[in-house]
């Protein structure tokens, strides 16, 4: 039975595959990855697009929840001081409803809650990176106007829109309250009971300056109630920050799982496959160099 | 009774066969790196005896012919072998180049997805902030660029695809004719009984290489060869081969036409079979997943867009130019059709602070708006079918390389020359030539005695 005489062709067709087997070792090394084409492994190639796309959205969250923290914790202290100064209120109209002080004192006091009003509207009208933080969705107006005419000795320009922005996946959070709800709610309108407030120190009316100092009790603790919203949504940030920093740890585990070259198994088969090469070389030039005609004299 | 005369013509026989024996040793040993060279064997055959009673003599030996050892069979196997060889290497070559544009990079299109959603949850935070704004609109037009691109560069492959076409039916026009030409030379041989070794070796390359460009099926009838492609579609038959033209039909690719009939479809196999599936199979089939996706986000967009309001309170406008309604180029043609940034529609109540529009717009990234999946999964689907087409290409290549090696050395085996046993062949005839010559020699000696036979009495 003959066997094939040349040899070459398949030593050529083995050297070529050696050299492919060390290049894409060698690509493999060098970039680090053993996916570097989706034909490589076309499954981890898909996977690593999705695992592209939630690492990047995950990074966008926390950037998001870092932009919306300052706001809510600004509006959380504001709120707090907004707490203070109705307490002074109520301290004034309480001295202001002892039967020990005179007309004259009460207008003065009167003056002072003024004063407070003024204050109340500033701290209402607080903007934050150029957007005003109680407005409601009408972020670009201040929300509080003193009017004379008015009833409450305001007039409130926002509107009762809510925002919500989303920081995980299905999973959104409202990020404001508007004013309307907070200093204007019917029943707990904080600004009416001040004007009330002034009102009955104006006129000496002490029946009158009690029951404003009820209101404004009234729309104290109804603010409270309401700030533990910015309370919450400050706490539901924190943990969806940690959870989300988990999660894009994870997900670097799962990308480098995928596409993630296993250098120390890379390194060994180049090694083999260089000497694989040697050796063929070597036996190469060994075997096509002797035939019959050498031997004949 | 023999005579000397006989004697002699029977050792000038043997001189004569090993000559040319030798020849054909020569001839083998000078044509041992010949690609297609078949080995030539000398048929070496005793000469018809002569009666001469009661004896039964003899005559010598005769070169009865040269005959070129070959394996029709295996032959017929590598040419089928060479045929899906050529067809599968130039769809990996091809389809290997497509899934560049696949590959993660910052400026590939999955990329260029979420950044875009990343902006518009960005501008979530703070709606009427304008470098908020005029990120969503940048990430709109890296999007559009990167459609744009890689579209660009899938027309840009099906016009070298095309061009492929065009040089490779020249090639086979060009082996056709030479088949056709061999066809003459070794019927006119062996119209006279002659053996057409070497041109059937000729030949038979011709009609290998022929296998790699496009599917070939083989006739073999009455000493004329058939050769047609696999769906009948005749090359060459005998002395005459029949050329195969191109011409761009109204899509713009080039057709391949045989005798004015359209026979692009029914090429399957060689390098041309592998060029057509890519550009006429894989590429549009990718390109059409790209242009779904690119509708597909575009219209979505848009109709968020249009049913909120923008930073002065009016209705929103397309985002992006509306694409084709039947899809096709979408991906070519996607851009954005809004320059100032007020216009994006963030608000869904009217109001410039408003972000409900903004927040309606970021949830389409995990909706079912293309095809029933979100962007994102539809994108990796596309990546995962190309990556995929081009590893299975790739596997069966490999395969098919296997097969092909296996059958070249089977070949090489029954026809390929050894220099070892040409070389001891050499030795034989020469031998043998060496001793007839010393026969010679004995009978010259003879025929001197017998010439001067009445001078030895003495």
């Amino acid at each position: 039975m003959r066997i094939n005489p040349d040899p070459l062709p398949d030593l050529l067709a083995a050297l070529g595959q050696n050299e492919q087997q060390i290049n894409t070792d060698l690509e493999q090394i060098s970039s680090g990855l053993s996916v570097n084409v989706p034909s490589d492994d076309p499954a981890a190639a898909a996977g690593l697009v999705e695992n592209a796309n939630q690492t990047s959205q995950a990074d966008q969250f926390l950037r998001s929840i870092g932009s919306v923290q300052g706001e809510l914790q600004n509006a959380d202290s504001t709120l707090n001081s907004v707490t203070t100064i109705l307490q002074q209120a109520i301290s004034l109209g309480v001295e202001g409803a002892n039967g020990t002080v005179n007309a004259a004192d009460q207008q003065a006091l009167a003056v002072q809650v003024q004063g407070i009003q003024s204050q109340l509207v500033n701290l209402a009208n607080l903007s934050y990176q150029g957007n005003y933080v109680f407005a409601g969705t009408a972020t670009q107006t201040a929300p509080y106007v003193l009017d004379p005419t008015s009833p409450s000795g305001v007039d409130y320009v926002g509107n009762s829109g809510v925002n919500s922005i989303t920081i995980g996946t299905q999973f959104t959070v409202q990020t404001n309250l508007p004013g309307s709800e907070l200093f204007s709610s019917p029943g707990n309108d904080a600004f009416q009971a001040l004007q009330d407030l002034i009102t009955g120190l104006q006129s000496g009316n002490t029946t009158a300056i009690s029951t404003a100092v009820g209101e404004v009790t009234g729309a104290s603790n109804y603010i409270d109630q309401q700030r533990v919203f910015y309370g919450n949504t400050l706490n539901q940030l924190d943990s969806q920050t940690t959870y989300l920093n988990s999660d894009i740890t994870q997900l670097a585990t799962q990308q480098n799982t995928l596409g993630g070259a296993d250098l120390p198994a890379v390194i060994t088969n180049l090694q083999t496959g260089e000497l694989s090469r040697q050796a063929t070389l070597e036996s190469m030039s060994d075997t096509l160099q002797s035939d019959l005609f050498n031997y004949l004299k | 009774m023999s005579s000397l005369n006989a004697t002699l013509a029977t050792a000038l026989s043997g001189l004569i066969a090993d000559q040319g024996a030798l020849e054909a040793t020569s001839n083998n040993v000078a044509n041992a790196n010949t690609p297609g060279y078949s080995r030539e064997v000398p048929v070496l055959v005793a000469s018809d005896p002569v009666v001469d009673d009661p004896l039964t003599l003899g005559t010598g030996v005769t070169l009865q012919s040269i005959q070129s050892i070959t394996d029709p069979i295996l032959e017929s196997q590598i040419q089928q072998e060479t045929q899906s060889q050529g067809q599968l290497s130039s769809l990996v070559s091809a389809l290997s180049q497509t899934q560049v544009n696949f590959t993660s990079s910052t400026g590939d299109i999955g990329t260029a997805i979420t950044n875009f959603f990343n902006s518009v949850n960005q501008l979530s935070t703070s709606p009427a902030d304008l470098s908020l704004r005029q990120g969503v609109l940048t990430a709109a037009d890296n999007l559009a660029t990167a459609f744009n691109t890689t579209a660009n560069n899938l027309t840009a492959q099906t016009t070298s695809l095309n061009q492929s076409v065009v040089q490779t039916v020249g090639q086979i026009n060009q082996l056709t004719s030479q088949i056709a030409q061999l066809n003459g030379q070794i019927a006119s041989l062996e119209n006279v009984g002659e053996s057409a070794g070497t041109f059937i070796d000729q030949r038979t390359q011709a009609i290998d290489q022929l296998s790699s460009l496009v599917d070939v099926s083989v006739i073999q009838s009455n000493n004329t060869l058939t050769l047609t492609t696999a769906s009948g579609t005749a090359l060459v038959a005998g002395q005459q081969s029949f050329q195969l033209t191109t011409q761009p039909v109204a899509s713009g690719a080039q057709d391949i036409f045989a005798q004015g009939n359209d026979i692009t479809s029914t090429i399957v196999s060689g390098q041309l079979g592998g060029v057509l599936q890519a550009r006429d199979q894989q590429i549009p089939s990718i390109q059409n997943q790209l242009d779904t996706l690119a509708a597909g986000l575009a219209n979505a967009v848009n109709g968020v867009q249009t049913a909120g309001y923008d930073l002065n309170g009016n209705l929103g406008t397309d985002l992006f130019n509306p694409p084709p309604a039947n899809v096709t180029g979408a991906a070519a043609s996607l851009s954005v059709a809004i320059t100032d940034p007020s216009l994006i529609a963030a608000s869904s109540d009217g109001t410039s602070g408003s972000n409900g529009n903004a927040d309606a717009m970021y949830a389409l990234n995990s909706q079912p708006i293309i095809d029933g999946q979100n962007p994102t999964d539809y994108y990796s689907g596309t990546v995962f079918n190309i990556g995929n087409a081009v590893s299975n290409a790739t596997a069966e290549q490999n395969a098919s390389s296997l097969v092909l090696q296996q059958l070249n050395d089977q070949n090489s085996a029954v026809s390929g020359v050894s220099l070892d046993e040409e070389a001891a062949n050499m030795i034989q005839y020469q031998q043998a030539y060496a001793a007839s010559a010393q026969v010679i020699t004995s009978i010259n000696d003879m025929l001197y005695d017998v010439v001067n036979m009445n001078t030895l009495t003495t």
